[in-house]
C-alpha cells in the first residue's frame, strides 16, 4: 500500500489534484461578502500573472538545458494551441441557460467557467511535466499553478455569486474548472518519463500556453480595473519572489 | 560605444509615425510588443545572475528598481491609464527611464559581453519604440519629426551615461554587481509592465500583441542563457 502512495503517478495525480481543490479556496472570500471590488480582483490577478511568468520562464530555462530550439517550437505551440481554444470558444457562444439564470448573465457565467475550465489542461501538462525535471521545479510549478488557482476560483466566484449562485455551487465549479489539471497532469509525465525527448517540447508548450493566458487574460483584466503603475510593481514583485523561490526551493 | 549606439538608434522612432497621423500607429504597437518581450526576457537572466552572486542583496536590488520606477511614476504623475500625455512629461519620462537601462547595459557587459551585446540590440529596439512614442506626443504639440528625433537621442543621453558609471562601479566594487544586476531587473520589469504593455495592447490589439510579447519571450529566454 505504502509503494503504491509512494509511485511517481499517484505523486503526480495529488500533487495535481490538490491544485485543483485550491481553486475551489477561491469562493471562500464570497461567504463574508456578496460582491468584491474590481480593484481587488485586479490585484488578484496581478499577483496570478507575475507567479505565472515566473513559473513559465523557469520551464523555458529547464528546457532550454535539453534542447533550446525544441523548447522554442513547444513556446509557439502552446500559443497556437490556446489561440485555436478561443477561437473555438468564440464560435459557440450563444444564448444559455445556466444555474436558473438566462441571458447574459448565464453566458457570462458559462464562458468563464469554460475559459478556466480549458486552459486548466494547459496547467495540469505544466505540472506533470515538471515532475520530469528537477524536484524543486516540479514544487516550485505546483505551488505557482495551486496558487494561481486561488484567483481564478475568486474570479469564476465573482462572475457567478452576483447572479444568485450559492456559494457551493461557486465552490464546486471552481473546482470543477480546474479538474483537466489532475486528468492532464498524469498522461504529460507519463509521456515525459518515456519519451525523454519530449521534455523540452513538454516544457515549451506549457510556458508558451501560460505566458500567453497572462498576456491576453490576466493583465489586460487588471490593467482595465487598476492603474498600470500599481499593476506593473504587484506584478514585478511577485515575479522576484517567485524567481528567488525557484532559485532556493 | 555601444550604449551610444543604442541611443542613436532612437533617431528612427519617428520615422513609424504616419505623416499627419496625429497619434500611435498600429506598428508603434507591434514594436512596444517585440521591446516587451525582449526586454522580459533579459531581464530574467539578468535576476537569476544577480542571484547567483549573492541572493539578499540581488533581492534588495530588484526592490529598489521596482521601487524607484514606481516612484518615478508616481512623481510625474504617469501609469492612469491615460491616453493623452503632456509633451513635457513624455521627454521628462524617457529622460528618466533610460538611466536604469543604461545600469543594466553596463552590468550585463560586466557579467558577459556576448550578453551584454544582446541587451544593448534589446534596448535599442526599446528605444525606438519610446522614441516613436516621444514623437507622437510632440507631433500633436506641433514639433516636427526632425527635431522629435533629435528629442528622441537626448533623451537617451542618461543611458550611455549611466552604462559607463555601471560599467566602472561595478569593476571597482565586484560586490555591487548582484545589486545592480537585480535593479536592472526591476526597472526593466516594471518599464515593461507599467508603460510598453498597457500601451501596446491599446495601440495593435490584445491578441496580435500577445503573440509577438511571446514569441519575443521565448527567443529571448533561451538566448539570454548565455548569463
Amino acid at each position: 500500500m505504502t509503494a503504491l502512495w509512494s509511485h511517481p503517478v499517484v505523486q503526480v495525480f495529488w500533487y495535481a489534484l490538490l491544485t485543483c481543490i485550491a481553486t475551489g479556496f477561491g469562493a471562500l472570500p464570497f461567504i463574508f461578502i456578496r460582491s468584491m471590488s474590481s480593484r481587488t480582483i485586479a490585484y488578484a490577478n496581478a499577483i496570478a500573472a507575475g507567479l505565472m511568468l515566473g513559473a513559465s520562464f523557469g520551464l523555458v530555462v529547464e528546457g532550454s538545458h535539453h534542447s533550446g530550439w525544441a523548447t522554442f517550437v513547444g513556446v509557439n505551440l502552446g500559443i497556437v494551441f490556446i489561440l485555436a481554444t478561443q477561437r473555438a470558444l468564440g464560435q459557440h457562444e450563444h444564448d444559455a441557460e445556466f444555474l436558473g439564470v438566462k441571458g447574459i448573465g448565464a453566458r457570462r457565467m458559462l464562458l468563464v467557467i469554460v475559459i478556466m475550465t480549458v486552459h486548466s489542461f494547459a496547467e495540469g501538462a505544466a505540472v506533470g511535466v515538471s515532475f520530469g525535471g528537477t524536484a524543486a521545479l516540479a514544487t516550485a510549478i505546483t505551488l505557482a499553478v495551486a496558487i494561481h488557482n486561488i484567483p481564478e476560483g475568486l474570479a469564476i466566484t465573482a462572475v457567478m455569486r452576483p447572479q444568485g449562485a450559492s456559494i457551493l455551487s461557486c465552490f464546486g465549479w471552481s473546482i470543477f474548472s480546474s479538474l483537466p489539471q489532475p486528468i492532464a497532469a498524469v498522461p504529460a509525465f507519463l509521456f515525459v518519463a518515456h519519451f525523454s525527448a519530449a521534455l523540452p517540447y513538454g516544457l515549451g508548450f506549457a510556458a508558451g500556453a501560460m505566458i500567453f493566458m497572462v498576456l491576453v487574460e490576466l493583465l489586460p483584466e487588471a490593467y482595465s480595473q487598476a492603474w498600470s503603475r500599481t499593476v506593473a510593481a504587484t506584478v514585478g514583485l511577485t515575479l522576484l519572489g517567485m524567481v528567488a523561490m525557484q532559485r532556493y526551493l | 560605444m555601444w550604449a551610444a549606439i543604442a541611443a542613436l538608434v532612437a533617431a528612427l522612432g519617428p520615422l513609424l509615425l504616419r505623416k499627419n497621423a496625429g497619434g500611435p500607429t498600429r506598428s508603434m504597437g507591434w514594436a512596444g510588443a517585440l521591446a516587451s518581450g525582449a526586454m522580459l526576457g533579459v531581464a530574467y537572466p539578468l535576476m537569476t545572475a544577480g542571484l547567483a552572486r549573492a541572493g539578499a542583496l540581488a533581492i534588495a536590488g530588484g526592490v529598489v528598481g521596482i521601487a524607484g520606477g514606481y516612484i518615478t511614476h508616481v512623481v510625474l504623475g504617469v501609469g492612469m491609464s491615460e491616453t493623452v500625455v503632456h509633451p513635457m512629461r513624455a521627454t521628462a519620462t524617457s529622460a528618466l527611464h533610460s538611466a536604469p537601462e543604461g545600469i543594466a547595459m553596463g552590468a550585463a557587459m560586466t557579467i558577459a559581453p556576448r550578453f551584454g551585446l544582446f541587451l544593448v540590440a534589446t534596448l535599442a529596439v526599446h528605444n525606438v519604440w519610446e522614441s516613436a512614442v516621444l514623437a507622437s506626443c510632440l507631433n500633436q504639440a506641433g514639433v516636427s519629426r526632425v527635431r522629435a528625433a533629435v528629442y528622441g537621442v537626448a533623451t537617451n543621453a542618461p543611458q550611455v551615461l549611466m552604462a559607463i558609471g555601471a560599467y566602472v562601479v561595478a569593476a571597482a566594487v565586484p560586490g555591487s554587481l548582484p545589486v545592480l544586476l537585480g535593479m536592472s531587473f526591476g526597472a526593466l520589469v516594471y518599464l515593461c509592465l507599467a508603460e510598453l504593455l498597457p500601451d501596446s495592447y491599446r495601440t495593435a490589439g490584445r491578441t496580435s500583441i500577445a503573440v509577438v510579447v511571446s514569441v519575443a519571450a521565448g527567443v529571448v529566454a533561451l538566448l539570454g542563457g548565455v548569463a
